[in-house]
């Protein structure tokens, strides 16, 4: 079963063809493509930390837990950090700018 | 048998009722996307513990805390991996995705570049990601049962198999998902509890890792030697052979003759075999990885060759291989809007993060407790034997053992059944005929659940046993490289054509899994060809991207005409009313694919 030709191409058109449609894409990927970019920075970052300036790395904070250690386990905040920031920016910037076009279209 | 024998069977047979039972109390399919997708009406929170429940495979839950065990901070890489390759589904491909109507890979590649042959292929690599990844749970499962009971481990693997194809064929088709969350709660206790135990021990015992020292064994201990190794002495060692004799450094040694071992040598054990080593005793560790706990908890301690490629290379796996994984699509489709998804998917993280983080303590608690498991290779164990060296195998010991022992199967459970029917469904529907009566299809998925099941099973009792984690690895990176770049560049790019995809996908494709069957056939390559055999990520990844952009740039005219309406409903959020769920459309009470 196909999926796709069941829509005329006029209300595609017609959506493409507004203004808030294309600020709509140009949000999100203003903050997709940086995010992502940051994070994969971030990750890059620490293996480069850990080969290059071991010493840093090694910095005891408290008895058993490193810098190392802890940038580490920062890895695993970022990303929950990230997504959180990804799903407030989609609710409040995306879902309502969304939501007026589509007032808009019926209307 | 022993009384923590008793105590796992006994939980792990709770945990197999109390999943059928919750399976049956939900609602009886009643359509085929009932079962598929549990019709979209799952809440975020229970549809979260799902997700998590079924991607937190038996061969994570043990093969992490046993990398962690071995490698140190180094073993973090895959659980961050794992987790943030959800980061990277949710950011480039879950939205769109579910836009498309299109619950599999195969389908969205039908509806995006309207090629029966892309489809064809697309559904050959699901099976083979989905094997990859149920072969490491079935060895999982192998592994659990041989160390609770001391049968083989190809004995609990098979009957891991065995168990999961019925339950899948004669009963595993309702409600899944509450089953999934069910799962993930069992297997968050069953780690909290031993992880909180064994923290109350470790500081009493007032131990510190803070030290330029080896893990020490803490009584007189038997090593049963399964997997050959090299080890690296770290002080001058006296080892007495024990009763089954050993091979070490290529002659055979008697039972009970004794060994003497000057610091700083190297020694090759062959498997099969015991040694036998005094309490205090210095721990010999596997050769390159970090000796002292020191350096354990330095990242990158280890002297292995080409850290740094295997380490990009194994987060380019995690990250871009979370999205073509054949379980993982389908779950966002359980949410009754894109909200909702993106709310699951915060607190998947959320749930994901907090198990590894008990996993990778549980690892690191091990080394303390049971650095034998660095001597006989048989780290994936770590977690399955803490309880009992941390309480002696008493009663307590016996209890917490068996719910450990029932976690682990209920991870395997969990990711097993989920993954089996995923597969099923794509041979039920692509490969096996009579796929378009809609009678048919609920007997062709009974059909093409077992032989579905057939191929990992038997893999799981001649392949190389791999760490699990590694294992898992492979699964992740033979994704990455075909349905990585066909989503990405299907959802973000309108240039992509069939061709393109195809060519794509065989380069990437070819390049990993051949890797990855080279390295399961049991070659061990020295250098950067050696790393690269278990993580070919790096290479295979790239590959599959250009291949597939300079096809499809050589191949332009043939671009499907639909693609722009295609690419714009792709991106239109969903209040913008063009998208209408493609579920509650279909009249069709069983045709979901």
């Amino acid at each position: 079963m196909s999926v796709g030709d069941r829509y005329g191409p006029t209300v595609y058109e017609r959506v493409q063809a507004t203004p808030e449609f294309g600020d709509l894409r140009r949000r999100r990927r203003r903050f997709v493509f940086p995010m992502s970019a940051l994070f994969l920075v971030w990750y890059l970052a620490y293996v480069l930390l850990a080969s290059y300036a071991p010493e840093f790395m090694a910095i005891r904070v408290a008895g058993n837990v490193t810098l190392g250690l802890v940038i580490g386990l920062l890895q695993f905040v970022t990303t929950f950090v990230i997504t959180t920031a990804y799903v407030r920016f989609a609710d409040r910037k995306l879902d309502p700018a969304a939501a007026a076009i589509r007032q808009e279209i019926e209307s | 048998m022993s009384a923590t024998a008793v105590a796992a069977l006994t939980a792990i047979l709770l945990v197999a009722v109390a999943s059928t039972v919750i399976g049956t109390m939900g609602h009886r399919a009643r359509r085929t996307s009932d079962f598929l997708v549990a019709s979209r009406t799952v809440g975020p929170l229970a549809n979260a513990g799902a997700i998590s429940g079924e991607y937190l495979s038996a061969a994570s839950f043990l093969g992490v805390a046993g990398l962690v065990l071995r490698e140190g901070v180094d073993g973090l890489w895959f659980p961050v991996g794992y987790t943030a390759g959800y980061l990277a589904l949710l950011l480039f491909v879950a939205a769109p995705l579910r836009r498309s109507g299109a619950f599999t890979v195969p389908d969205f590649a039908e509806l995006r570049l309207r090629s029966r042959g892309l489809r064809t292929l697309c559904s050959v690599f699901v099976l083979v990601i989905g094997w990859l990844y149920l072969l490491p749970q079935l060895q999982a499962a192998g592994l659990t049962v041989h160390i609770v009971t001391g049968l083989p481990i190809w004995i609990g693997a098979l009957a891991a198999g065995l168990i999961v194809v019925s339950t899948v064929m004669f009963g595993g088709m309702r409600s899944v998902t509450f089953v999934q969350a069910f799962q993930y709660w069992l297997k968050l206790t069953a780690l909290a509890i031993p992880a909180i135990v064994a923290v109350i021990f470790f500081f009493g015992s007032g131990h510190t890792f803070d030290r330029p020292a080896p893990p020490q064994f803490a009584e007189l201990t038997t090593v049963q030697i399964t997997a050959g190794v090299e080890l690296e002495v770290p002080s001058d060692t006296v080892v007495t052979v024990g009763p089954d004799g050993a091979t070490v450094d290529g002659a055979a040694a008697d039972p009970g003759s004794v060994l003497r071992w000057p610091a700083g040598t190297t020694h090759r054990v062959e498997p099969d075999g015991d040694l036998v080593f005094e309490a205090g005793t210095d721990v010999p560790v596997p050769v390159g990885k970090p000796a002292t706990d020191d350096r354990w908890l330095s990242p990158l301690a280890g002297s292995g060759d080409h850290q740094l490629v295997a380490i990009y290379s194994l987060i380019l796996a995690t990250f871009l291989g979370t999205m073509g994984l054949p379980h993982v699509l389908g779950r966002f489709y359980s949410n009754p809007d894109g909200r909702a998804a993106r709310r699951s998917a915060v607190i998947v993280l959320a749930m994901l993060g907090a198990f590894f983080l008990l996993v990778t303590l549980l690892g690191a608690l091990s080394r303390f407790y049971t650095p034998q498991l660095l001597v006989s290779g048989q780290t994936d164990a770590a977690v399955l034997l803490l309880p009992t060296a941390v309480l002696g195998s008493g009663a307590a010991g016996a209890v917490l053992g068996g719910v450990v022992a029932a976690g682990a199967w209920a991870a395997f459970l969990a990711t097993a059944s989920g993954l089996l029917l995923s597969l099923a469904s794509v041979l039920a529907s692509d490969v096996l005929p009579g796929r378009a009566v809609a009678d048919l299809r609920i007997a062709a998925l009974r059909l093409a659940t077992p032989l579905a099941g057939a191929v990992p099973i038997v893999l799981a009792l001649f392949v190389t046993q791999l760490d699990f984690a590694e294992s898992v690895a492979l699964a992740f990176a033979v994704a990455a490289s075909t349905f990585c770049p066909l989503l990405v560049l299907g959802i973000w790019w309108r240039g992509l054509t069939a061709r393109g995809a195809i060519a794509g996908i065989l380069v990437g494709g070819v390049l990993a899994a051949g890797a990855v069957a080279v390295g399961l056939a049991g070659v061990v390559g020295e250098g950067l060809p050696g790393v690269l055999l278990h993580r070919p990520a790096i290479v295979s990844v790239p590959a599959a991207y250009l291949s597939m952009i300079v096809v499809s740039l050589a191949t332009r005219k043939s671009r499907p005409a639909n693609t722009d309406a295609l690419l714009l409903r792709l991106h239109a959020p969903e209040r913008l009313g063009l998208f209408r769920d493609r579920v509650e459309r279909n009249d069709d009470p069983v045709d979901a694919s």
